[in-house]
Formats: C-alpha cells, structure tokens, sequence
C-alpha cells in the first residue's frame, strides 16, 4: 500500500465512517460533525475572556473519551473535535480583543494594539474581517506546510535516528523547552526535572514501585490526566481567582462604539494586508515548528516585522488594518505547524499539543511519533491512516472557518460580558468533574487539586509551567529510550556520545541552555515567550 | 541581599528536596540500583532515572542560586502575605466542598436509617434520586458558590445561584446522558 492509498483511506475515514445524519442525500460522519462543533465552540471558548483553547480542550476531553470510548474508532471524532476547539479558540481571540481591548487568549494581546483603535473609529467590522481573514490564511499556509513536513521529517527520523540518538533528541526538545519558556533558563530546567521526577514515581521495571511510599495510589504511578490537568488548567485557574481577588474589579457594563464608515472588507484592503499576512504566515509557522515556542510569540515577531515593513498613512498601533493582519496570521500560523513535532517525533511542544497526545495515550490506537508514516508493502499502516485523517479534519476545520467562521465570529462579542469571576470557579467544578468521570475515584480528585497547587506555586515564583508538563509526558519515553541505548551499545557509559547525530544533539541541547542562559545570569528579558 | 529572595528559596528548596531524595528517598523505595546485573548484563536500574535527576536539579538549582545572586533583575510579583491569606480561604471553601460532596450522600441516607426508614446502604442506593445527587448538589455548588464568594470577597445571592446551577447543570451534563457514568462520590461507595 503506498502513501496515496492511505491519504485516500484517511479521507474516507472522516467522511465516510460512523454517519449521523444525511443533508440532501449525503451522509454526514460523526467526525464531521464533532470538528464543526469544536470549532464553532472554540470560537466562543476564544471569544470569552479568561478562558481559551487549553481550558475547553481539557474540559472536553474526558467528556468525548466517556462518549466515544477507549477503542481506535474514537480517535478521529476526538482528535477532530480538539482540532476543531485549537482552530476556533484562535480565530475567537480576535473578538474580544478588536471590540473591547481585552484579549481573549494572550496572544490576541497584540491584536488590541490596532483592533481596538479601529473599533474606536468606527471600524469594528473591518477589523474583524480582516482579523478572520488573515487568521484563516495563515492557518491554511501552516496546515499546508505540516502536511508536507511532517512525513518527510518522521521518515528522516526513523531511518536516521537509533536509541542513543532517539534519547539525545528527546533531551534536546527538553532542553530547548526549559531554555525559552518562561523568564528564567534556570527555572525552567528545574521545573523540567521536577516534572520529570514525578513521573518516575510508581514506574520502573523492576516488581517493586519505585518511589511509591508504601502506598497503593501511588503504586500505578500519578494519573497523566490529574498531573496535566491540575498544573496546566487547575494552577491557572487558581492563580487568575487570585489575581481577580487582589484586584476586586468592578464589572462595568462594556459597550462596543457605534459602527462607522466602510466596514466590508474590499479587494483593495487584501490587496493591502497581503504581504504582511505572508510574511506573518511565514514566521508564524516557523515559530511553530520549534518546541516551546508558541503562538505569544510568533504574533510579537509578526508585529514587529509588520511594523517595520509598513509604509502606510496610519501607523502601527493607531489602527493600521495591517497591524491586526499581521499578528492574526502569525498567531494562528502556529496552530499546524506546532503539530510538526508531535505528529513527527513524538514530541509535544506546546500545550495545545499536549492534548493531542493526552488524547491518543488514553484511547490509544495512534502513537504520534516517527513510525506514524513507516510504509510496509502490502499491509495498511493504520496509524498512517489517522495521521492522514487528522490531516483531513484540519482541512475540514478550515473550510469551515473560511465559510461560516468570519460570520460566528463577529457575533461572538456577547461572550465579554460574562463575568470572570464567576466563570472560572464553574471551569474548575467542570475539571473536577470532568476527571472523576474519566477515573471515578476522590483520590483523582484530590491529586488533580494537588497538581493545581503545585502549578499555583510554579507560576507564583515564575517558574514556567510548561517544561514541567511536557517533561512529565516524555520522562518514561526518555527513560525507555535510554535504557534501550544502554544495552544497544553494550553498556558503554558514553552511549549519548556514540555517533556524530546524537553528539551533535547534546552539543545542541548544551548550547540552547548556555546562550539563553548568557544573557542576565540565567534572568531572561522581560517578553520572552510564554505558551501557556 | 541582592537578588530575588523567592528565587534563591525557590533553589534552596529543590536543592533540599533533590538532597533528600537522593540520601533517604531512593535508597529506601527504589529496590535495584543505578546499574545491575541482570543474566550477565549490565543494565540500567530503576534507580537510574530519578538519582540522575535529583542530581541535575541540585546542579541547576546552585546554577539558578549564582543566577539570582549575580543578577540584577527582581521579579515584579512574588507571594506575600496576600496570597498565604487567598490561598488558605480558597483550600478551605474547597475543602468544605469537598467533604460536603464526599459525605452528605450517605450521612443522609444513615440519618433516614435511624429514623427506621430501612432505606438500604448507600452503596445499594447510589444510582437512586435523589440519593447519587445529594453529595455533588451540595458539595460542587458549595466549591462554586464559596469560590465567587472568596473573589468577590463578599457572599452574594448571585454566587449561591451561580454555584446551584452550575452544579445542577453539570449533574445533568455528566449524567442523563451517560448510564455507566458516576458522579462524585459515588464511584468511592
């Protein structure tokens, strides 16, 4: 079976598999129906302030595993629908940003700096159809790129790539993490190793449950679900219920300034924005690409390079429609290519990612690493045909979006007036529940808030967060990885140093760590990127 | 002292915790070594992994220690007092939630008992209305009224309602739909 045959295999999976209803004679998939439903409630998750893609992503996630079940025909509604919410969530944090300066996810920060002055004068529907539109394009030229990539780049892998070379890259992604996440080279190291040293606890090879304390919970290792959720949403949600508390705002009522002017978006206007959706589309997608660094950044460099590019009346930050274009393509060229690691190494760089792999480990089934796209003549590659099928959600996923996205979008500015306050107490009753569903057991509970509080304190002392997730995820991989190499090399103690791809890795993970760490003893400036 | 004083606790801290693990932790919980033999090979024990680590992070955390004390940037926000008292209201309203949803269930149930009701065991009724909502009505609405009441810094009709429909929202979300699904604590009983 060559690659076509399973490309054609992924397509038909989604369109074809599990019908729920037919429109004008044709059957529409389960599959289509969950990324249709997770992109139109990614834009609304997008579109309310204080929430974003990760929250919905974690809520829905063992929601959909309760629905579709722990077996392979799961995957593609699930993967579809958290495909969907990413999208959605992205194009959704234009709205609050453009119409009432408050951005809905942080790296729609950007998009106020010239939304905002439009809406002010009078221009809020061209500034969202120009956010929407250079989102969506921006989002296509990454899809496009994975696409591409991603298989070439996991067939490299594979044949290329042995155990001590498999485990120096997976420290160099580490590395690389640690050193560019968060304000501190230092800090993000030890949040690494510290993640890192909570998934050794209940593991190992041996009979008895290293690290275990004595105790049966702790005997199957800590749920991959309460760690990731309890650091990544539950730690956020604490840390922002404090920030509300020691602010104690009052809600004022938000009223969007009246419509003025020209508000369609006109070929003349996309004319205009072209070039800086390009280049954007362009930075976006090689931001994504790297591990840790993620969409926050990619609209900064957007903008920036934006700026500099700009020859226009007015200025950047004064309401220039090529400023919102820039960073909207930016931010959301991230979205595919930030599958380029996962899809091909098996690495999730950044949190979006991670759930993708939450979902594949607990419905398993589909294993994102480079044996994903191993052809073997005569035999279908089932995990090639998910691979190609997720390929084709992200497509669907972008129809949608540049047909009835921009229209959903635009009315989405309602969702700003939900109070905060309010709403993140429910996102945590919904975690909560969420994860007892999934392991119906107080004890997940109770791990899941622990994991909140250590994720509380992380962000408290500005530690990053991520590193210390993501290290979690790939420590036992890491672990296998290098036990293999040991015994491949007959236990030579150098086996990191055993041939010139896995000495250049470490050579590699050694140079990120020091040159990010030169700057201010280990402090980083102000601005770094932070994905979470 | 110059540099952030969080930070340098932050490294003092993991620098005491690697400490302990490597000295106590892992040599009593961890039953094969660093490296073993194993059939006249070599290979890599359980203790590998987190001994290597504790390792790194006592390294990293000198590092970080010389990197705060050399530096010259403070961080802008670090814990005070503040965020001691917001932490302590929080854990308490959730854990008042939480042993409101643990318990509220079967001590209904027990008290029916006394009262010669003969209802069953709540093990025997935990798929039974009103029985399986008792502990997750009360508890979940207490965790989302009192949670709002803590932000707001007040307790208003407005957080009591949200927390009551947001737990009879999420009841009905989790389990009309779902037979096989349980709400917390029924999977415990």
């Amino acid at each position: 079976m060559g690659v076509l045959d399973h490309v054609w295999l992924g397509v038909a999976a989604v369109f074809t598999e599990a019908p729920v209803a037919t429109v004008f004679g044709l059957p529409i998939s389960i599959t289509v129906v969950m990324v249709a439903l997770g992109f139109l409630g990614g834009i609304v998750v997008g579109a309310t302030p204080g929430l974003g893609g990760p929250f919905a992503m974690a809520i829905s996630l063992p929601i959909l595993i309760t629905i579709f079940g722990f077996n392979p025909d799961a995957l593609l509604p699930v993967l579809g629908f958290l495909i969907g919410i990413m999208k959605g969530a992205t194009v959704g944090g234009a709205v609050p940003a453009i119409l009432f300066n408050t951005p809905g996810t942080p790296d729609s920060l950007m998009t106020t700096l010239d939304g905002f002055p439009m809406t002010r004068k009078g221009e809020a529907g061209k500034a969202l159809r120009i956010a929407h539109f250079s989102s969506a394009s921006g989002d296509t030229f990454s899809d496009l790129v994975l696409f591409t990539c991603a298989p070439f780049l996991a067939i490299a892998v594979e044949a290329y790539l042995d155990f001590p070379e498999k485990a120096a890259l997976i420290i160099l992604s580490l590395a690389f993490i640690s050193a560019v996440v968060g304000n501190s080279v230092w800090k993000g190291v030890l949040a690494a190793l510290f993640g890192m040293f909570f998934a050794f606890i209940g593991t190992g090879e041996d009979h008895h449950p290293r690290l275990s304390l004595g105790s049966d919970a702790l005997a199957g290792g800590l749920p991959l679900i309460s760690v990731v959720l309890g650091v990544l949403i539950v730690g956020e949600v604490f840390r922002a219920l404090e920030e509300m508390w020691r602010e104690k705002r009052a809600t004022d009522a938000i009223a969007a300034p009246a419509a003025s002017g020209d508000n369609r978006l006109r070929l003349r206007d996309i004319r205009r924005i072209a070039p800086f959706v390009g280049m954007s589309a362009a930075i976006g997608t090689m931001v994504g690409a790297l591990p840790g660094i993620g969409s926050t950044l990619a609209a900064t460099l957007g903008y920036a390079t934006g700026r500099r590019l700009h020859k226009g009346a007015v200025r950047f930050g004064d309401g220039a429609p090529e400023g919102v274009a820039a960073t909207e393509a930016a931010n959301s060229a991230v979205s595919g290519a930030n599958l380029i690691p996962v899809l091909s190494l098996g690495i999730p760089g950044n949190v979006a990612a991670v759930f993708i792999i939450l979902a594949t480990e607990t419905i398993s089934g589909f294993n994102p690493g480079p044996a994903v796209f191993r052809l073997t003549p005569d035999q279908i590659n089932g995990e090639m045909v998910i691979a190609f099928g997720l390929f084709t959600t992200m497509v669907l996923a972008n129809l949608l979006n540049w047909t009835v996205g921009g229209a959903f979008m635009r009315s989405m500015g309602i969702m700003v007036r939900i109070p905060k306050q309010r709403l993140l107490p429910i996102v945590l009753l919904l975690t909560l529940t969420a994860i007892y569903a999934q392991r119906p057991e107080m004890l997940s509970i109770y791990t899941t808030l622990f994991f909140g509080f250590v994720g509380y304190v992380l962000r408290k002392l500005h530690f990053s967060v991520l590193p210390f997730v993501i290290a979690f995820i790939l420590a036992n991989n890491l672990e296998e990885a290098v036990r293999q190499a040991f015994s491949a090399t007959g236990a030579d103690p150098w086996f990191l140093f055993s041939s010139p791809i896995s000495i250049a890795f470490m050579a590699l993970a050694v140079f990120v760590v020091v040159f990010f760490a030169r700057g201010r003893g280990g402090q980083k400036s102000k601005g770094t990127p932070q994905d979470e | 002292m110059r540099g952030d004083p969080w930070s340098l606790g932050a490294a003092a801290v993991f620098a005491a915790f690697a400490l302990l693990t490597l000295g106590v932790w892992i040599p009593a919980d961890v039953e094969t070594g660093a490296v073993e033999t194993f059939r006249r090979r070599i290979v890599i024990g359980d203790a590998m992994a987190p001994t290597a680590v504790a390792i790194g992070m006592i390294v990293t955390a000198v590092l970080l220690a010389v990197s705060t004390v050399l530096g010259r940037q403070r961080e802008e926000a670090t814990p005070d007092r503040h965020s001691a008292l917001f932490v302590v209201r929080l854990a308490a309203v959730i854990a008042v939630g939480l042993v409101l949803m643990s318990h509220t269930g079967p001590l209904a149930v027990d008290a029916i008992n006394g009262l010669g009701g003969a209802i069953g065991s709540y093990r025997e009724l935990r798929d039974t209305v009103p029985y399986k909502y008792l502990g997750y009505l009360i508890g979940g609405a207490v965790v989302v009224g009192g949670t709002i009441a803590v932000v707001e810094q007040r307790l208003t009709r407005g957080a009591a309602f949200a927390g009551i429909i947001a737990s009879v929202v999420l009841a009905a979300l989790y389990d009309l739909p779902f037979d096989d699904l349980l709400l917390p604590p029924n999977g415990d009983q």
